[in-house]
């Protein structure tokens, strides 16, 4: 069903441009034409949190971190085995999406672990990653409290999901 | 962080440290060019849908949301964020982005400091809801999952909590700082 929604919307979309009067064409190619620009702006704050979470990750140090943190997931009732998941999701799309894809390995995507994990990564977000690059074209340099917020919210979520596993 | 990071190596495995950052480096680069591709495409489909009048239309519906929840009055802003919470609602993480840091760029006052909105702005995609979420069913599915889409339901319920859970916080710690202002005066 849901593979049907952007197909359909695009065509309404330049059907509607149609009935506007609109070129379609230029216009899109003028908006199109911001794309290399913006990539380039971004580019050196992706480069920059990339190389960090690989030298964490190649350093062993958040494997030590997610020792040390195991009771307390234990305690909030996320399995142990998903902490280095949880504590990388925050800065990374593609690294955490490898994580999972070692969790299913490990202990299958049906298990009570594998469907923890998958819910806790559908319901989060790269929040280091998100925040970095919308403020990449800003001139801000403090965020107040948002990636508190954002983290408290997450580890919630998370904790929400892994409940939820276990009920539905 | 780094710096933890880079000393750690130093003691176990220095000749591993310069090829990492290359090869995150290089990662960053094929993810960008990438990006490029996606971007040109939303950010093509997003001008048509401005020069249609459609965008006003999308935020003259979600105004009164998004006047309550960031807090601001602009119509060229609340266009943006009006398509940047319709892209995320739809799961498409990387059509937001443009149009986030276009209503970022609007909102940035020069100051160096974030303000409500933008705060608002980044915890509400930092947390954002997903109706579908695509990547995890299709990783599922190729690792052998007997029903790769069972996990949708606890998804939609969890990111609605992660979703409410942020924005409180937002509005709590706002009251907050709001206090400890009032009584430095």
């Amino acid at each position: 069903m849901s593979i049907y929604i952007l197909p359909i919307l695009f065509i309404g979309l330049f059907l509607y441009g149609f009935f506007k009067k609109i070129n379609t064409y230029d216009t899109f190619v003028k908006g199109a034409k911001g794309a290399i620009k913006l990539v380039v702006e971004i580019f050196p704050y992706i480069a920059c949190i990339m190389i960090a979470v690989a030298l964490l990750r190649v350093s062993g140090a958040t494997e030590f971190l997610a020792k040390c943190l195991a009771p307390v997931f234990n305690f909030l009732g996320i399995p142990p085995e998903l902490c280095e998941l949880i504590l990388l999701r925050p800065f990374t799309g593609s690294g955490s999406y490898a994580l999972l894809n070692d969790v299913f390995a490990v202990y299958g995507p049906d298990s009570y672990i594998g469907r923890c994990a998958s819910v806790i990564l559908g319901c989060s977000e790269t929040i280091f990653y998100v925040a970095t690059i919308y403020l990449s074209q800003t001139k801000i340099k403090k965020l107040g409290y948002a990636i508190p917020c954002a983290l408290i919210a997450s580890i919630i979520g998370a904790i929400f999901a892994c409940l939820l596993c276990r009920i539905i | 962080m780094m710096l933890v990071s880079l000393a750690i190596l130093l003691y176990i495995n220095p000749g591993a440290t310069l090829s990492t950052m290359i090869d995150a480096s290089t990662e960053a680069l094929t993810l960008c060019i990438e990006l490029c591709a996606v971007y040109a495409v939303w950010l093509g489909i997003l001008e048509i849908v401005e020069a249609t009048g459609l965008s006003k239309k999308i935020a003259r519906a979600l105004r009164p949301i998004i006047k309550k929840l960031f807090r601001i009055d602009n119509e060229e802003i609340e266009k943006m964020i009006a398509l940047n919470m319709s892209a995320n609602i739809l799961g498409l993480g990387n059509a937001a982005t443009p149009m986030g840091i276009k209503a970022m760029k609007a909102l940035d006052n020069g100051r160096g400091v974030a303000t409500f909105s933008i705060i608002m702005l980044v915890v509400v995609n930092a947390t954002s809801i997903q109706l579908l979420p695509s990547t995890v069913i299709g990783l599922r599915a190729s690792a052998g999952s007997s029903n790769p889409s069972d996990i949708i339901l606890p998804t939609i319920l969890a990111t609605v909590v992660t979703l409410t859970v942020g924005i409180s916080l937002v509005f709590l710690c706002d009251k907050i700082k709001q206090k400890i202002k009032g009584k430095k005066h």
